[in-house]
């Protein structure tokens, strides 16, 4: 019989969605022991019943044995939806960075929502100054929240987006009642590329600026892009988007190392609960580079994973008493 | 090697009373076990006076004083951080305290991102025999953090 699965997607831009297209032939193997009952993304499924007809204050999602959220919570829509999802699936997959930390709109979070109020309908230059909307609107939650901080996650797939192969062998995990986990390791554990020795009193380079490399070459031969000069935020993020070994057996390379670019954290902190900006600091410093050369830092080495309490509005300064 | 400030042998005056928001602050101060541990030791069996708001955490070397440690402690409820160390050269691992001097100014400019004042952070260098040095340090270092309004992290 075929496992029913419901998907939903919150906060989010619709790349994980692409993602599990992405997943390729090996999807056509997979649909027939997978059955779609919920999925906004493809089909026309609606929340109250078909023509309104149901109950205007509860929402249906038909019962699955998976479902997979993707996108964090911004909006108390999305809450509702979250928690709806929660009691009719048995198992609940977070996929992407989003649902598994805030992803880029938890950035929103270093703001309370008064503030972002103000500048997008009252203080933004460009924009006629209006009222904040709120007709048939849900309000807005007071920050951007991760999944697992609303209702409880069985599984979780990080990344920005999530890759094709990780969510094939997620769902195969679960067809198969396998457990599935990502094991505590850094993007560095993982990396190939050849490590000499610590900058010493660099400069930061930005990740635009030309890097030394030569394509062709074993990966063994090109030089750790941290070592150059470059932020690259492998040290404190989990290893895993690389996947497995390919079918070559090609050594794993993660994915924007590939692409010769610096890890940019999408996977989340290596261990639960840490927070990279303050690894990554720590880091900077005992590799030899300036840490006060970071542009934007607290969003910079936050950028993926705002939410579960990492970006916070600054506390306000109490007055000092004037002497 | 950065200039540092220079307390006075003896304690100094203790500040007058009304210039103090958080009269009774709570301050963490990592002492690495070879030289400011003992350095603190030396200001005991000399029985000099310094304000009791600091609980000293005896660490094997103030290199090994990671950014995450200073950072929890004063997101988490702590008034002020205070790392000390052997002088540059004194190190009984040789080059520790420089490492921690490195991980100080990433500390320093975490403040900001934390929303924290400069203040509440301080590394010093005490060596296991400047006791009163000790004694200063911490009379300094307390003083200016009693000055502070009680952390904004402080719940309860």
């Amino acid at each position: 019989m075929a496992a029913k699965v419901a998907e939903e997607w919150l906060n989010i831009c619709g790349g994980c969605e692409v993602s599990i297209l992405d997943i390729g032939d090996t999807l056509l193997d997979l649909l027939p022991s997978l059955e779609f009952v919920h999925m906004p993304v493809l089909m026309d499924h609606k929340y109250h019943g078909q023509t309104g007809e149901g109950d205007p204050h509860k929402i249906e999602i038909p019962a699955a044995d998976v479902g997979i959220v993707s996108g964090g919570i911004r909006n108390e829509k999305e809450k509702a939806v979250a928690q709806a999802m929660r009691s009719s699936c048995k198992t609940l997959i977070s996929l992407g960075s989003c649902a598994c930390f805030g992803g880029i709109p938890a950035m929103a979070n270093m703001w309370t929502t008064e503030e972002l109020h103000e500048k997008v309908y009252r203080d933004s230059k460009t924009t006629v100054k209006s009222d904040t909307p709120n007709k048939d609107l849900p309000p807005l939650t007071d920050r951007v929240y991760a999944l697992e901080e609303v209702v409880k996650v069985d599984l979780s797939i990080p990344g920005c987006p999530p890759s094709p192969d990780m969510i094939k062998e997620a769902l195969l995990c679960l067809l198969q009642g396998k457990p599935f986990s990502l094991p505590e390791k850094s993007v560095c554990d993982e990396c190939p590329t050849k490590r000499e020795k610590k900058a010493s009193g660099g400069d930061l380079k930005r990740p635009l600026e030309a890097m030394a490399f030569k394509q062709g070459v074993p990966w063994e031969e090109t030089r750790c892009y941290m070592e150059q000069g470059y932020l690259c935020l492998g040290p404190v993020t989990k290893a895993g988007c690389a996947g497995q070994t390919t079918e070559q057996g090609e050594a794993k390379v993660p994915r924007c190392i590939k692409g010769y670019m610096p890890c940019r954290g999408c996977f989340g902190p290596v261990k639960k609960g840490a927070n990279p900006l303050v690894d990554m600091m720590g880091a900077l410093s005992s590799i030899g580079l300036k840490p006060d050369q970071v542009v934007d830092r607290r969003a910079m080495l936050s950028r993926y994973v705002g939410g579960q309490g990492r970006l916070k509005p600054l506390p306000a300064k109490p007055v000092p008493v004037k002497k | 090697m950065t200039q540092q400030s220079t307390p006075s042998a003896t304690c100094l005056p203790a500040g007058e009373a009304s210039d103090f928001q958080n009269p009774d602050p709570l301050v963490i101060a990592f002492c690495c076990n070879w030289c400011s541990y003992t350095g603190a030791d030396l200001a005991g069996t000399s029985r000099l006076q310094y304000p009791p708001n600091a609980r000293i955490i005896r660490v094997m070397c103030s290199g090994m004083v990671h950014p995450n440690m200073v950072i929890d402690a004063l997101t988490k409820g702590a008034d002020g951080v205070l790392i000390c160390g052997c002088h540059p050269g004194d190190c009984h691992y040789i080059d520790g305290n420089l490492k921690a001097e490195k991980r100080a100014e990433a500390i320093k400019l975490m403040l900001e991102d934390f929303g924290l004042e400069p203040e509440r952070f301080r590394l010093e260098w005490v060596s296991a025999s400047e006791g009163p040095r000790f004694a200063a340090v911490m009379q300094e270092m307390i003083d200016g953090v009693k000055r502070l309004p009680p952390s904004s992290y402080k719940t309860g």
